[in-house]
């Protein structure tokens, strides 16, 4: 019997998340979401030089919640794709490969993307009124 | 190529309910995935009432026991019972291991057990393995060395011999090689954790003599490179082997050497 006739096993769907995985995923999101985000900044940056009409209707998109979101959303990106891509560094100077330091540097991460996110933004808010 | 989805006529349906009658007091209902080629259709989940009191402490004397007692056609490869064939190697409560080296304790509630991921299932819990074996058989895995051989064995230092510690250990279980998102999707051509960790284990033999050959080989986008160290390789290996670091070890080695 050939085995293109035989079932395949399931795989996706049964099998458990595990933390290092679900962080290879997440680096890929964060990457891509960034993509599409440095088209967002583009599109604001021209707009500004496009002429003060343009750019009015541009700071009305990213000053709504929905583009703060974005910008929020882009600035764990940024932090978290940084974080994760030092990493892989040193994973091709075949260094952090133990189970239990991959487990300990995911939190590491997720604690540096989460803090760095909420540091930029206190200091973004706090000197909006400088501006 | 990325398929979330399983083809047609994969999916799992609920299958039958195997009940125990016998009054026991312990039970664990133990979900086992079945298909039988010589019905052909979907294949099943089946659910067996086990009584853990008759049963041994781990997941392979459960299946044995089901085999033996509740019913005989229940098909799954197993040997040694004690982790050194690599027979008995199934997804078992959503991660790959050897089910004669996993506890049932360490399961809460029920278990289900599958057979390894994303591979052509033969009946129930067995796989055909082809696929792996050949990769395995492409890396060429034995000495090679031009040099006329000495009177005695080729001799090792102590150092070099334990560069051979955490490789040599793997016994081909192919849990690691089918825990891999990437070798779900690109198998056909990327070789996989197991068949890469057997790579470097030759890589790093100070008696082979192919080495440069090896890495050359080696040296593919996808072959190698279709690793993107998502780690579950490493996380489960029920050696305690770690593939990821191996095949990170490989992809150096090809670096440093470009």
């Amino acid at each position: 019997m050939s085995s293109a006739k035989r079932p395949l096993s399931p795989h996706l769907l049964i099998y458990k998340h595990q933390a290092t995985s679900s962080f290879s995923i997440l680096h890929r999101i964060c990457g891509v979401a960034m993509t599409f985000g440095t088209i967002l900044f583009a599109y604001w940056f021209t707009s500004a030089a496009y002429g003060p009409e343009a750019f009015e209707t541009a700071q009305s998109i990213m000053g709504s919640w929905f583009g703060l979101l974005v910008l929020f959303g882009f600035t764990f990106s940024f932090f978290f794709h940084l974080a994760t891509g030092i990493r892989y560094i040193c994973w091709d100077m075949v260094l952090g490969f133990d189970m239990e330091v991959a487990t300990r540097n995911a939190a590491v991460i997720t604690l540096f993307a989460l803090s760095m996110t909420a540091l930029t933004w206190y200091v973004g808010c706090s000197r909006m009124g400088d501006l | 190529m990325v398929k979330f989805a399983l083809p047609a006529g994969s999916n799992p349906v609920k299958g039958k309910l195997h009940k125990n009658e016998t009054g026991a007091t312990n039970i664990r209902n133990f979900h086992i995935y079945r298909y039988d080629p010589d019905t052909g259709g979907s294949p099943q989940i089946d659910t067996f009432e086990v009584d853990l009191d008759i049963c041994g402490p781990m997941v392979l004397d459960a299946l044995i026991m089901i085999k033996d007692k509740m019913d005989s056609t229940l098909t799954f490869r197993r040997s040694c019972r004690e982790g050194v064939c690599g027979s008995c190697s199934f997804n078992v409560d959503g991660t790959n291991t050897l089910a004669c080296t996993k506890p049932i304790a360490e399961i809460k509630g029920d278990v289900k057990i599958y057979p390894l991921p994303h591979l052509p299932v033969i009946k129930d819990l067995v796989c055909d393995l082809s696929h792996p074996y050949a990769q395995y058989s492409a890396i060429e895995p034995w000495l090679k060395a031009d040099t006329p051989p000495p009177e005695r064995e080729r001799l090792q230092s102590e150092e070099d011999r334990a560069k051979l510690d955490g490789l040599w250990e793997c016994i081909l279980c192919f849990c690691c090689q089918t825990s891999c998102m990437s070798y779900w999707w690109s198998g056909d051509r990327f070789y996989g954790s197991a068949v890469l960790l057997q790579a470097d284990r030759w890589v790093q033999d100070s008696r082979d003599e192919a080495k440069g050959e090896r890495l050359t080989e080696l040296n593919d986008s996808y072959k190698l490179f279709r690793c993107h160290t998502i780690m579950n390789c490493t996380a489960s290996c029920p050696k305690g082997l770690n593939p990821a670091k191996a095949i990170g070890h490989l992809k150096n080695q090809v670096a440093r050497r470009e």
